[in-house]
């Protein structure tokens, strides 16, 4: 079994159509070896033979037999090997009606990228090869997208082959015929293709389907569910499984490789117009990453020992923005990692993980990313323990996925799930790896839960967060068991869920992760019907628990509240690696709060936490921020001006930040759940709380403190924190006379601040 | 012959397949639904903000038996459904002029 077999017959159909042609030219008058020729064409072109396969076969002539010599010419050659009952698909024609037909026929032009000679005119079969290539070459601005929409259609049509129970091995996404496509995109000398990428995943897929043929006796290439045991056995895998793992992973590299290509050629070095340029114009997004051509790249002379975190805040870039990364940075990142030139450190530091939740939660554009970690196998020197799920079959009817790709799915899913909830980073880590436990016979969700621990751990999690983490992955199934089994008017299957959550905020999260298992799983398990049990299930444990939600105002030490009492300016910045905390004590002001998250962002620090109150005529602020690779050279007397002299003109720093949120709206965007805005009129006793939940975006915080100053509002504290790429901001906000807001004022403060996120 | 259509409380449906299975009814239909009944759904404050119930989910289950198998079969159905409160379902049965078995072709109550 394999490319010799296949081989032996191409060669046994070369040797039967030599001895054919030979005794025929004798036979027919006027046949001249000069005149004539067989040629193969595709994958008998190509010199390989499935058992069940046909022999394409194209019949060439100059025109020179008369009508009745040729087609007894033709029928002496075709009637012995309909008789032997072989299978010949065949064409007649002359040079010149194999260019008529190229040019029209997208198909035909294919077969013909593999023409051979079998016997007859080789200068014949040279010359209809050459036009083939010549067509192909000469027309490719026409031709690559009349290829590009045939495979597209065909996609749609089949489906994935690595993800469908009973995939058809040539037709399917990542099939055989696209591995043909590849080698046909090559030939066209638009783009250079690094072919030995998908040479296991092409013999692997010849092989199945040759043993497809073999144990079912048929041609056909569809691997239905009850030929799998049979041709696992058949080519010594363990079991149909292995099989199905097998073949998926060799769809994927070859999708990957095919997706990859198409890409890079639609955006080869064009500017927006779709102009070629010469030199490629690139954009840096931050120390070592830029955008050019359409891609995150990583750039060339980046020291990957120097910062591990590159390819992580590459990833997270590149799916915030919703682009790839180049294969070639994605190759000099996976060579580091394989040379172990670029370790995480364990933990990770706080921006790795940072990133890694901000590539989670980028929604359907993370799926790519993800797709080119697998492939490049960077994946699994982040994230070991993904390994044991990689291409992992689930062979029921419930699951359209492999177990992996059910994770990234549900990430996606829970990516527009994050306004939902008060800790997105939370939902969005539990959901991609909530079924890590899969693989063996052990309840996958205990084994699960006990597997996320270390690497929940590793990934830099607080211990209170890894028991959060720890619980949603052990009861990813719980609300959606029970509220299909149990009775939800009986008091006592509301307690046994209450008694499995501690708080509100872990019960918005479980609900929000079994949405998104539910939505990823697909129609077979999740309806609008199951949907509306399971909300009803939460609703009535929500009753029965404390709510957390909302986010306490801050306490002030005793010192905070001397220096608030001097009533001066006063910064005092600690330098934690790679991350700045930063108090600052200010002379309170309306606005005092946007205008320094204002200068802030203009000196290119991230502001990651916030908590602030005004204490007396101050206001005490505590900040975590990262620096931005670019950002200038921070201390404490710098920060102290430039807040001095934002406070003096507040219309100037207006001004300079709006020039960079137009800097940054050049850049590509993906789409991200609205924003949400809730006032909650009776949570504090003397304050209003306003609570902003959104996707992170340049100058976030200073919008909205501007907003609810021009509404005329103080704010007394915030409570700011941004996890990942979504941000949760918490205001505690009065009247400026003191006193919190009528209902009608939250309403118009709330109103403003939803038009001011648009 | 009769069909028995049943109306459920969902977490009822794993009973009511027992109890029917014990009493040799092998073969059913299960499906999503949502309705009501007598008590018109349901009025619920969430949040402040009060809002009506008024589909409420349900399964659906759909058996066929012989006519002289029917009584009995509702019967086990009732019994294995109740919970003596609110929104418990009902149960009904409708007579059925044929019945086929697709793969045999056998047909009357020997197709069921």
């Amino acid at each position: 079994m394999g490319t010799r077999e296949r081989r032996i017959r191409s060669n046994e159909g070369d040797l039967l159509l030599t001895q054919l042609f030979q005794s025929t030219l004798l036979e027919v008058d006027g046949a001249d070896s000069d005149d004539v020729a067989i040629a193969a064409v595709g994958g008998f072109g190509r010199g390989e033979l499935s058992p069940g396969s046909d022999l394409d076969i194209l019949i060439l002539h100059r025109g020179t037999l008369s009508e009745e010599n040729l087609s007894s010419f033709v029928n002496k050659i075709l009637y012995p090997l309909w008789d032997k009952k072989i299978k010949v698909d065949h064409s007649v024609r002359t040079r010149s009606e194999v260019r008529e037909v190229a040019e029209a026929d997208l198909k035909a032009i294919l077969g013909l990228l593999d023409i051979r000679l079998v016997c007859g005119s080789a200068a014949l079969v040279a010359d209809v090869q050459i036009d083939a290539l010549d067509e192909w070459r000469k027309n490719s601005k026409r031709r690559l997208p009349e290829l590009e929409s045939s495979l597209l259609e065909r996609h749609q049509r089949s489906g994935e082959l690595a993800y469908l129970l009973e995939p058809d091995l040539k037709e399917a996404r990542g099939g055989l015929r696209d591995i043909t496509a590849i080698r046909a995109l090559e030939k066209s000398g638009a783009i250079s293709i690094p072919m030995e990428r998908i040479s296991v995943a092409e013999s692997l897929l010849s092989n199945v389907r040759e043993a497809l043929h073999i144990v079912s006796g048929r041609d056909k290439d569809k691997l239905f569910f009850q030929e799998q045991d049979k041709v696992a056995a058949h080519l010594g895998f363990a079991d149909a499984d292995v099989l199905m793992s097998e073949v998926a992973q060799a769809a994927r590299s070859v999708d990957y490789l095919l997706d990859s290509t198409w890409y890079r050629l639609a955006h080869k070095g064009k500017d927006s117009a779709g102009r070629f340029l010469r030199k490629v114009r690139s954009t840096t997004l931050s120390r070592d990453i830029s955008v050019a051509n359409k891609e995150v790249t990583i750039d060339i002379d980046a020291d990957f020992s120097l910062d591990p975190t590159i390819g992580l805040r590459a990833c997270a870039a590149a799916a915030q923005l919703g682009l790839p990364i180049s294969m070639d940075s994605l190759e000099r990142l996976s060579a580091a990692l394989k040379l172990g030139m670029t370790n995480l450190p364990n933990p990770w530091p706080r921006d790795a993980r940072e990133n890694l939740i901000s590539l989670i939660g980028a929604g359907p554009a993370m799926v790519q990313i993800f797709e080119a970690l697998d492939q490049e196998e960077i994946i699994f020197h982040w994230i070991p323990e993904w390994r044991a799920v990689r291409s992992l079959p689930q062979r029921n009817v419930l699951h359209r996925h492999t177990v992996d790709r059910h994770m990234v799915e549900t990430a996606v899913q829970a990516a527009a799930l994050t306004r939902k909830v008060h800790r997105p980073d939370l939902l969005l880590f539990s959901a991609l790896f909530h079924d890590i436990g899969k693989g063996t016979d052990e309840d996958h969700s205990e084994r699960g839960a006990a597997l996320i621990a270390p690497l929940a751990k590793r990934i830099g999690f607080s211990s209170s967060d890894i028991k959060t983490i720890q619980l949603l992955v052990q009861h990813h199934l719980l609300l959606s068991a029970t509220a299909t089994r149990r009775d939800l008017d009986d008091p006592a299957t509301i307690t046994a869920v209450a008694d499995l959550i501690p708080d509100l905020q872990t019960l918005e999260l479980l609900h929000a992760l079994s949405i998104a298992d539910g939505e990823a799983t697909g129609r077979a398990a999740w309806t609008d019907w199951k949907a509306s049990l399971v909300a009803e299930l939460v609703k009535r444990v929500g009753m029965a628990l404390t709510d957390n939600t909302v986010a306490q105002q801050p306490e002030l030490s005793e010192e905070q509240r001397t220096k608030a009492e001097s009533g001066k300016l006063s910064v005092t910045i600690e330098d934690r690696e790679n991350v700045y905390a930063i108090e600052i004590v200010i002379p309170d002001s309306t606005g005092v709060l946007s205008t320094v998250a204002g200068v802030l962002n203009l000196l290119r620090l991230d502001v990651r936490s916030a908590r602030t109150k005004s204490v007396g005529n101050s206001a005490v602020m505590e900040w975590i921020v990262i620096p931005d690779p670019n950002a200038p050279a921070l201390d404490e007397g710098k920060l102290h001006d430039e807040i001095n002299r934002a406070l003096k003109s507040r219309s100037t720093l207006s001004e300079r930040i709006q020039a960079r949120i137009d800097a940054y709206a050049e850049l590509p965007t993906i789409p991200v759940p609205d924003p949400i805005v809730e006032t909650f009129l009776d949570a504090a006793t003397d304050a209003t709380i306003i609570e902003v939940r959104s996707h992170d975006r340049p100058a976030l915080l200073f919008g909205i403190g501007d907003s609810i100053t021009r509404s005329s509002v103080d704010i007394r504290s915030a409570i700011v924190t941004t996890l990942g790429a979504e941000a949760i901001d918490t205001l505690y906000v009065t009247e400026i006379g003191g006193g919190p807001l009528t209902p009608e004022r939250a309403d118009e403060v709330a109103l403003r601040l939803r038009a001011a996120l648009k | 012959m009769k069909l028995i259509t049943a109306i459920l409380k969902p977490f009822k449906l794993d009973e009511v397949k027992e109890a029917l299975q014990a009493a040799g009814i092998n073969g059913m239909t299960v499906s999503e639904a949502s309705g009501f009944g007598r008590q018109r759904g349901h009025t619920e404050v969430y949040r402040g903000a009060e809002y009506t119930v008024d589909l409420v989910p349900k399964v659906r289950l759909e058996v066929l038996v012989d006519d002289k198998d029917a009584a009995s079969a509702v019967d086990v159905i009732v019994k294995a459904a109740s919970t003596g409160s609110i929104g418990d379902g009902k149960v009904w049965t409708t007579p059925v002029e044929q019945v086929v078995r697709v793969r045999t072709g056998e047909r009357g109550p020997d197709a069921i």
